[in-house]
């Protein structure tokens, strides 16, 4: 398990060190560095695929530069502390460089464990799920893989119902109990060669394309698949998963998310996967009242940025004895709000 | 008899009529909630919304009885004493419970043809997995947990009931359901044990849904 993240001069993150469990919920204001920070972890799985002009603001995706200045001789840095033997790898971007990772060692070096290591970032898949990208028609190609908008999901689906259909038909049923309205996760060859997802309605057995799917259903849909898969990465990250879904399905997005972090909770037998995700919901974030451990609050602080687990409040207990958690963070006493002018 | 059930999870109300059923030695028919908060429940669900759901099902005519179960988690544990004139104690869960019915109930107008709503309260000292525990674990009794506040020392924590009941300190709602239930149709078998176990909490429950 990845322990913590130091970044330096990475984006809004100039230096901060954000703490992880096997499942992490990051809170805070915009522009607080909680994308910014799944967008570090991305960078880590293949370091030496990007290359920034300017290291203080990288776009990983589109590779895109912002001009901001530098002070000469400036790089980012990210760190990740992993749990075993307190091995340290950094990931180092100087200006017009690719990545580079400088391993450094701690305590004693397992066999084969750097490599473990590797394999165990190469691993980590960040999602930003996008409902018109799930609804696309997928072309057929064996071991297809979910992209991090979620485009290839019918694709996803079909590999499912064909290697795991034991998967396919629990994922329908948990599918049914998040979004009744439907009861059955279809896949039609459009054209040959390719599939298209529909859904089809639990009364009168409508057959619904994705494309008139409304997009909450979509991504509740894409954030089930990839609990369901039988082997997921080992480290995924979400990008706000209560998007788009009602305050009241939140239990259902809850209990998707650990089901990838603790597979022990819905009875999945396979190995757990690391969960980060983020959101500005005080509806989610209720639900972990009794986790305070898994929260982290980010507070923004000028330009700087400050990572702090909500259990290290000294106060928390008192706090929270008769009042919801949201409600709380909402009015700002627990820090990670958006600061007034 | 239409019976609402209004506790800190859906997932548990299925089992707490379970129990209610077998107090009264018959079915009771579902009762709807009218919750005025999206929110979600715990303690501080129940606390919030408990007077604008009594308000509601007494207006709408749609309940003979209302049952509330909570939690004490942390909370102090309901005292003989806290009964006499004068001695309510608000930390009380259960007093502070029969005291938000009470108030309530004092503003309600009178219902035509139908008497105020029946009530009943139950705590679960220290959370309703205890309760499903009840014939399992010998350890998990009131009596167990009064002794480790006390001592300062509690015996167990809330995980580590959830844990025992349900695999997982994170259950999904599915599993948290089926255990649930399983657990309340084995003890509405034998209720005795979980009245001697928890006489304070179930007790209480007990009494008020016996006195109907």
């Amino acid at each position: 398990m990845i322990e913590s993240v130091h970044f330096r001069n990475f984006k809004v993150l100039r230096d901060a060190t954000l703490p992880l469990g096997q499942f992490t919920l990051i809170v805070g204001p915009n522009g607080s560095g909680k994308s910014t920070a799944l967008q570090g972890l991305r960078a880590l799985s293949q370091p030496d695929a990007w290359q920034f002009k300017d290291v203080a603001s990288v776009d990983l995706i589109a590779k895109n530069v912002a001009n901001v200045d530098l002070i000469a001789g400036e790089e980012a840095e990210v760190e990740i502390q992993c749990k075993i033997d307190s091995y340290v790898l950094k990931v180092h971007w100087e200006r017009n460089s690719n990545g580079r990772i400088d391993d450094e060692e701690e305590g004693t070096m397992v066999d084969g464990f750097r490599k473990r290591l590797r394999e165990k970032l190469r691993d980590v898949s960040v999602y930003s799920l996008d409902a018109r990208a799930m609804c696309s028609p997928v072309q057929i190609l064996p071991q297809v893989k979910l992209q991090p908008d979620g485009s290839n999901l019918a694709g996803v689906l079909d590999q499912l119902q064909s290697e795991e259909p034991e998967r396919f038909e629990a994922l329908n049923l948990a599918f049914g109990r998040f979004i009744p309205e439907f009861d059955r996760i279809l896949l039609e060859a459009s054209v040959p060669g390719s599939k298209t997802l529909l859904l089809r309605t639990r009364e009168g057995k409508h057959k619904i394309p994705a494309r008139d799917i409304s997009q909450g259903t979509l991504l509740a849909l894409g954030m089930l698949t990839i609990a369901y898969l039988p082997n997921p990465p080992s480290v995924v990250c979400f990008e706000e998963p209560d998007r788009g879904i009602h305050p009241r399905l939140l239990r259902d997005v809850q209990d998707a998310l650990y089901r990838l972090s603790h597979p022990e909770s819905d009875g999945e037998m396979r190995e757990p996967v690391q969960v980060v995700a983020t959101t500005h919901s005080p509806y989610l974030l209720d639900l972990y009242r009794d986790h305070p451990e898994e929260i982290v609050i980010a507070h923004k602080i000028g330009q700087e940025t400050r990572f702090e687990r909500l259990s290290e409040q000294p106060d928390l207990d008192d706090i929270l004895r008769d009042s919801h958690l949201g409600e709380v963070w909402y009015t700002g006493i627990l820090g990670g709000v958006p600061i007034q002018p | 008899m239409k019976v609402a059930i209004f506790s800190e999870s859906p997932e548990n109300e299925a089992a707490i009529r379970i129990l209610v059923d077998a107090l009264l030695g018959q079915p009771t028919e579902v009762a709807h909630l009218h919750l005025s908060k999206l929110v979600t429940r715990g303690w501080p669900g129940v606390r919030g919304s408990l007077s604008d759901v009594l308000t509601k099902l007494h207006n709408r005519r749609e309940a003979d009885a209302l049952v509330v179960v909570v939690d004490t988690d942390d909370s102090p544990v309901h005292q003989v004493e806290h009964e006499q004139p004068g001695s309510l104690d608000l930390e009380c869960r259960l007093c502070y419970l029969r005291d938000v019915i009470r108030r309530t109930q004092a503003h309600l107008k009178p219902r035509a043809g139908m008497g105020p709503i029946k009530t009943a309260v139950g705590v679960a000292v220290t959370a309703i997995e205890a309760w499903y525990l009840c014939g399992i674990d010998p350890h998990a009794t009131e009596a167990a947990w009064i002794q480790g506040l006390r001592s300062k020392r509690p015996p167990y924590s809330r995980d580590d009931l959830k844990k025992a009941v349900y695999g997982s300190a994170r259950p999904s709602r599915l599993i948290e359901a089926q255990r649930a239930t399983e657990a309340a149709n084995r003890l509405a078998q034998d209720l005795s044990s979980l009245e001697s176990n928890f006489p304070i909490g179930f007790g209480a429950l007990a009494d008020a849904v016996r006195s109907w």
